[in-house]
């Protein structure tokens, strides 16, 4: 057993702790954010440093190879993104502090591991450690909004883990293990290909995992908690929760399920389709802008997974790679679009304390800075040049092209149309709109530090996105 | 396997028989006339020996209650993990006792919270 | 007749869909956890019994099972909190009424 290979997420968990201890002890909360935000940095590091190995430790439990310690990277850099976010935010729970830090930090905890185990009982446990913290971060802010979004994640999020290990204990009933490779092995071996119980346990997963993900039909918290829950929480589920579940699902899928990819991509298929046309066209009628890119979040996971479908065209069995790393690629745009969006919200929500899009009239003249900022990023979740969500797409649809899948190409550009709609209502408001007063929306250092990061990358990203992509290319390099 | 099933239904049968012949036994001896019948107020109370209930007993427990009992909850269930390692101690070595030491201290660290928090104090 | 593998997974079958069919059909917050903690127990049923009857070498089945408990513990504990955190600010805990916010 080799503990190194851990040392990622033992760091993260002392960091935890640390954090949960001296908010005990000390009387300068303010120390608590920037512990945590530095200390981050031991994490990433322990990350780089493993950076290049393939190996598996804790009787093949445990994986680390280029695709977990790209999506330890992922995780930390958005948690960061977070926590810089949250540092003003923090005010509304001033005597909480502490909680909050260190339940986002095991959060991210589950995230790394979800990522990086190759096990189901693994799987489980962090996906319920990722889980149960984000349900006591939503419920956070105590407010009849908030602890009703919490319940209302709770509830819906328990009954999706129950049917996940619905799913799972079929799956270790039929092949009598749970680690993948022993599943994959067991499903060629055992001649399980057409096996209906087998069907109904991939079934299942799907279930349970698109919860985490939010696709249709288990979309239906998303918007509830998204409007409820703190605004940097809503960020972090919207980014790193959703990586979280596309991680462990290329895992899982990839992995140990390789064999039957004919059963399980024609579901992603149509699911993605179905996910994408209902969030774009529900977002329509939002009026509150959480909900919104709540929506425009359902639709955008709707996009993802264009990159779990893109393997039906092939033979049975046989897996290509282009697919998985424009998802790998997706996401990481992704991430920095949203985070950079709800960063912009959250700076004048700290302000005019109100989410309503109608509030955010005239606020290109209130704050320039922040609204082009928002502007920005909302340009990148449509897909327009030169910006990080046009190359996502290009090279998703081409990787769907690629495949043969056609038809859900032609669904997914008739869908960025209407997505333009509306998020181009919101720069209309903000920009033409009659300001409703002349105060000035300041935001604090840590918030912009945040900002200028996330529209930075976009930028980059959308002009010169070769670098990500070599490392996307090799993240999944290691699936067969 | 079905014969079994015989000896649960003979357990069952003679539960039943066992319980039935409990309730039976004091209007038996009252009616055959081995048992006087004195009553006094002391014996026809509704316990001999306890306190008489005051108000209805659907009432509401203190909030604080629930704290108790949540709290309980967590650290009751975490021993279920002690029970197979005890068990296989002898093969898991240092190894084991460190790794039982890292989860111990980790469940330190949230009772020392609760502690500093003031949840344990009845308020 | 020998109990097999299949009476236990039925068993496990019907449980599972009563938990789904509660937490459909309950208006109570609570009782919406009970008929979750039905799902996740059928969910043990039936791997105890694939442990026994499909690998009983290995101890996965088991360990699985133990695991989710605590696991369910926890969970319950953050709901209960979340249930208390609402009955203050709302003094109930009827599902239907908990609806500040619709689509």
């Amino acid at each position: 057993m080799n503990l190194y290979l851990l040392a990622p997420e033992i760091s993260l968990c002392a960091l935890a702790l640390v954090v949960i201890l001296l908010d005990l002890f000390i009387g300068r909360k303010w120390i608590l954010g920037a512990v945590s935000i530095a200390g981050l940095i031991v994490p990433a590091a322990f990350t780089i440093a493993l950076w290049g190995t393939n190996e598996t430790s804790f009787n093949g439990m445990l994986v680390v190879d280029q695709f977990s310690l790209f999506f330890n990277l992922f995780f930390l850099v958005s948690t960061a993104l977070v926590l810089l976010s949250s540092t003003e935010y923090a005010s509304k729970f001033a005597a909480f502090r502490g909680e909050y830090y260190a339940l986002v930090l095991l959060a991210a905890m589950g995230m790394m591991l979800m990522a990086s185990t190759r096990e189901l009982i693994s799987i489980y446990i962090a996906l319920e450690l990722t889980g149960i913290s984000l349900y006591a971060l939503t419920g956070f802010l105590k407010d009849p909004k908030s602890s009703e979004a919490g319940l209302k994640y709770l509830l819906l999020g328990a009954v999706a883990s129950a049917v996940l290990l619905y799913g799972m204990a079929l799956v270790f009933g039929l092949t009598g293990t749970t680690h993948l490779e022993g599943i994959k092995a067991a499903i060629s071996a055992e001649g399980l290909l057409a096996s209906p119980a087998l069907l109904m346990g991939i079934v299942l997963l799907v279930a349970g995992f698109g919860f985490k993900i939010a696709t249709v039909p288990f979309q239906m918290w998303v918007p509830d908690v998204y409007e409820g829950a703190p605004t940097p929480i809503t960020a972090y589920l919207s980014v790193a929760s959703k990586a979280a579940g596309f991680a462990v699902i290329l895992r899982v899928f990839y992995e140990a399920l390789g064999p039957v990819s004919l059963d399980w991509s024609i579901i992603f298929a149509v699911l993605a389709a179905i996910t994408m046309t209902l969030g774009n066209v529900v977002a329509i009628w939002q009026t509150n802008i959480k909900r919104m890119l709540g929506y425009s979040s359902i639709a955008q996971a709707g996009y993802l997974m264009i990159g779990l479908a893109t393997v039906s065209a092939l033979e049975p069995g046989a897996i290509g790679s282009s697919g998985p790393s424009a998802l790998v690629f997706f996401l990481a745009c992704y991430a920095l679009t949203n985070l950079g969006a709800f960063i912009a919200i959250i700076a004048i929500s700290n302000k005019i304390d109100s989410d309503e899009i109608s509030d955010y009239s005239g606020m290109a003249r209130r704050a320039p800075l922040l609204s082009l900022a928002l502007a920005l990023c909302l340009i990148s979740l449509i897909g327009i040049p030169p910006t990080a969500g046009f190359m996502a797409k290009i090279y998703i649809f081409s990787a769907a092209v690629d495949y043969g899948l056609i038809w859900l190409v032609i669904v997914a550009v008739i869908n960025t149309v209407i997505s333009a709609y509306y998020y181009l209502r919101v720069i209309r408001v903000m920009f033409l709109g009659a300001p409703l007063s002349e105060e000035r929306v300041p935001s604090s250092g840590a918030l912009r530090a945040a900002l200028s990061f996330a529209c930075l990358g976009v930028l980059v990203l959308g002009i010169y996105p070769w670098v990500l992509l070599r490392i996307a290319e090799a993240a999944v390099r290691m699936f067969p | 396997m079905l014969g079994n099933f015989g000896y649960i239904g003979i357990f069952l049968i003679s539960a039943l028989g066992f319980a039935i012949f409990m309730v039976l036994i004091p209007p038996i001896l009252r009616r055959s006339g081995i048992v006087p019948k004195k009553p006094n107020p002391t014996k026809s109370s509704t316990y001999e020996c306890g306190m008489e209930t005051v108000g209805k007993s659907w009432v509401q427990f203190n909030f604080r209650y629930y704290f108790f009992a949540l709290l309980f909850v967590i650290f009751d269930i975490q021993v279920v993990f002690l029970y197979p390692w005890a068990v296989a101690f002898k093969q898991l070595k240092l190894f084991g006792l460190l790794e039982m030491l890292a989860f111990f201290l980790i469940l330190v660290v949230g009772f020392i919270y609760a502690w500093r928090k003031g949840v344990l104090e009845w308020k | 007749m020998a109990i097999a593998l299949e009476h236990f997974l039925i068993l496990s079958a019907i449980l599972f869909s009563i938990g789904l069919y509660g937490v459909l059909a309950k208006r109570n917050a609570v009782a919406i956890l009970m008929s979750i903690e039905l799902m996740l127990n059928a969910v043990n049923i039936a791997l105890v019994a694939f442990w026994r009857y499909v690998a009983p070498t290995l101890l996965t089945g088991q360990v699985f099972v133990i695991f989710i408990m605590v696991v369910a513990a926890a969970e319950v504990a953050v709901g209960l909190a979340i249930i208390i955190a609402i009955y203050r600010s709302r003094e109930t805990v009827d599902a239907e009424q908990i609806d500040l916010m619709k689509w």
